[in-house]
């Protein structure tokens, strides 16, 4: 069968390779919308985990008065946690989060840095009434929203994922049509040779299966040079990212989860193959 | 072993086969003889269940074939040998791998099969030439592959379609002494042929015309309406081409004018 299936591929290399080309390039589309996904969880998991309220003072406020206004927090009961970053904490974290590059760690000093501290409410929408008892302080310069944040990044990523599903679909649909165009011109060519087969007693799962087979031997072929490339190249970029978003704890990403996902695509393009080969055999091989 | 009862196969109220009936005994061998278009193809093909009769009753053995499920077709076609008319090799597939098909279909491994088929070649007379592809064969040893492709599976019945056709006298009598000593190791033989020439007063003969049995000789007498089919057709195809060059040569007249 195996033999069958080699000889049929090497007699129209063309053909070939169309299909494996289209399965390819809706496999690439695939694996680069599913790295998206997978990275934009993880995006919004690590600000969902970041301190909802973010209160930065002013250089002249001072300890007591800033104890002051976490007291007026905590009595709104809508808080479940509260912790206050003093301007030498928040240069140790600065130095951790730029350790790799001296020269921006010269530059800063614990002075330039504000105080702030970290809000947690109990529920997401006591946010805004306790950003309104802030607000009015004169100790306060900034407050951040984690929220707005958030949500930002939910709309995007939403609309990125809308619209990456619709040029998916449009993909699988071309590569279904190609696959189907591809195996049925295979039929028609045959046809004789299958009438033969099947006068001398093939049975109608030998003569289908080669096609079948066919069908799942270009989406494997398609689904590791889409899938393997996007993989390969987002290792091999890894680093650039990680240094445009230091800061934001989404690396690394574990191979083997993108082994998974490989895994899963292979699978799924070996389905889709079969899928399109049977339909073309529906239609061609009555 | 074979028996059709009055069956009749139509193509559009075209009556192909008119009431045709005989009873075919196993291990026997029988000619199916008449000129071209008088059914003899069809009979096959219904033997094989290629087609359907419109009315009329096949059993082959025990089966009825009308009866017959779908899924049991491929198995009755492993029963009955083919060799077809138009011989039906594949031209990309060498002389063994041609002999070797069938036997793919029933899950034998290539090396089995490989070897069952060069043993069927070397029966046939074809040693030496396994590797080749059948255009690189002469027109009788093409026959002999069809014919091993047909014994391979060791059928219980072969049915030969004008395997002598496209041949000169001399080879066709090859293929039937080929087809007679098969004949002799037990397995029946059913074959359709319009040369006369060929068939023995040895043997029963079954006269087609016009899709209906004008004679059903047996053995050993002699037939009331023997006449040479391949050169009524020869003569039919003159008179068809003196038509055509009449009408040619009428048109180019009129043209003239």
């Amino acid at each position: 069968m195996i033999s069958t299936v080699s000889k049929y591929v090497r007699r129209s290399p063309y053909q070939a390779l169309s299909a494996a080309l289209i399965m390819g390039l809706t496999f690439f589309a695939i694996t680069v919308f599913s790295i998206l996904t997978i990275l934009s969880i993880r995006f919004i998991s690590y600000f969902e985990t970041r301190p909802q309220l973010t209160v930065f003072f002013k250089d002249s406020a001072t300890r007591e008065e800033i104890r002051d206004l976490e007291k007026n927090l905590s009595d709104t009961g809508k808080t479940s946690s509260i912790k206050y970053v003093s301007k030498e904490e928040a240069l140790a974290i600065y130095r951790e989060q730029n350790k790799s590059d001296p020269i921006l760690l010269d530059l800063v000093t614990a002075d330039i840095l504000p105080a702030s501290i970290e809000v947690q409410a109990t529920q997401a929408e006591f946010l805004a009434g306790l950003a309104g008892v802030v607000r009015g302080s004169p100790l306060v310069e900034e407050v951040i929203f984690q929220k707005d944040i958030v949500d930002t990044l939910i709309s995007w990523t939403n609309a990125a994922r809308r619209l990456g599903i619709a040029i998916i679909a449009i993909l699988v649909t071309v590569s279904v049509l190609v696959i189907i165009t591809i195996i049925g011109i295979k039929i028609t060519v045959r046809r004789e040779e299958i009438e033969t087969m099947r006068l001398l007693g093939a049975t109608n799962w030998f003569i289908r299966a080669p096609f079948l087979l066919e069908g799942a031997f270009y989406g494997l072929l398609g689904s590791l040079a889409g899938g393997g490339l996007v993989i390969g190249l987002f290792y091999y970029f890894s680093p650039s990212f990680e240094s445009f978003l230091r800061g934001v704890a989404i690396f690394p990403i574990s191979p083997l989860m993108m082994l998974e996902l490989l895994a899963i695509e292979v699978i799924v393009a070996c389905l889709l193959g079969v899928f399109a080969s049977y339909l073309a055999v529906l239609r061609y091989l009555k | 072993m074979i028996e059709f009862k009055d069956v009749t196969k139509k193509y559009a109220d075209d009556p192909v086969l008119d009431k045709v009936s005989f009873l075919i005994d196993k291990g026997s061998f029988v000619y199916l003889v008449g000129p071209t278009g008088s059914g003899k193809t069809t009979v096959f093909r219904l033997i094989i269940r290629d087609i359907m009769p419109t009315e009329g009753a096949i059993t082959l053995g025990d089966w009825d074939l009308l009866s017959l499920p779908r899924s049991r077709v491929p198995h009755l076609r492993r029963r009955v040998g083919v060799v077809f008319q138009d011989l039906r090799l594949l031209i990309d597939r060498t002389v063994a791998e041609n002999v070797m098909l069938p036997l793919e279909f029933s899950g034998m491994s290539e090396q089995e099969a490989r070897e069952k088929a060069e043993t069927v070649l070397s029966e046939v007379g074809l040693e030496g030439k396994f590797d080749k592809f059948p255009l690189q064969l002469s027109g009788g040893e093409r026959q002999r592959v069809a014919i091993a492709r047909a014994l391979v599976f060791e059928p219980e019945i072969i049915l030969a379609d004008e395997p002598t056709g496209n041949l000169d006298l001399e080879t066709s009598f090859q293929i039937l002494d080929l087809l007679q000593t098969i004949n002799k190791k037990g397995t029946t033989v059913f074959m359709a042929t319009h040369n006369n020439k060929l068939i023995s007063e040895a043997t029963r003969v079954i006269i087609l015309e016009s899709g209906k049995i004008i004679e059903d000789k047996k053995p050993g007498k002699k037939s009331e309406k023997k006449r040479n089919f391949q050169d009524e057709d020869k003569l039919e195809d003159r008179e068809d081409k003196t038509k055509e060059t009449g009408e040619k040569i009428k048109l180019e007249t009129l043209a003239k004018k």
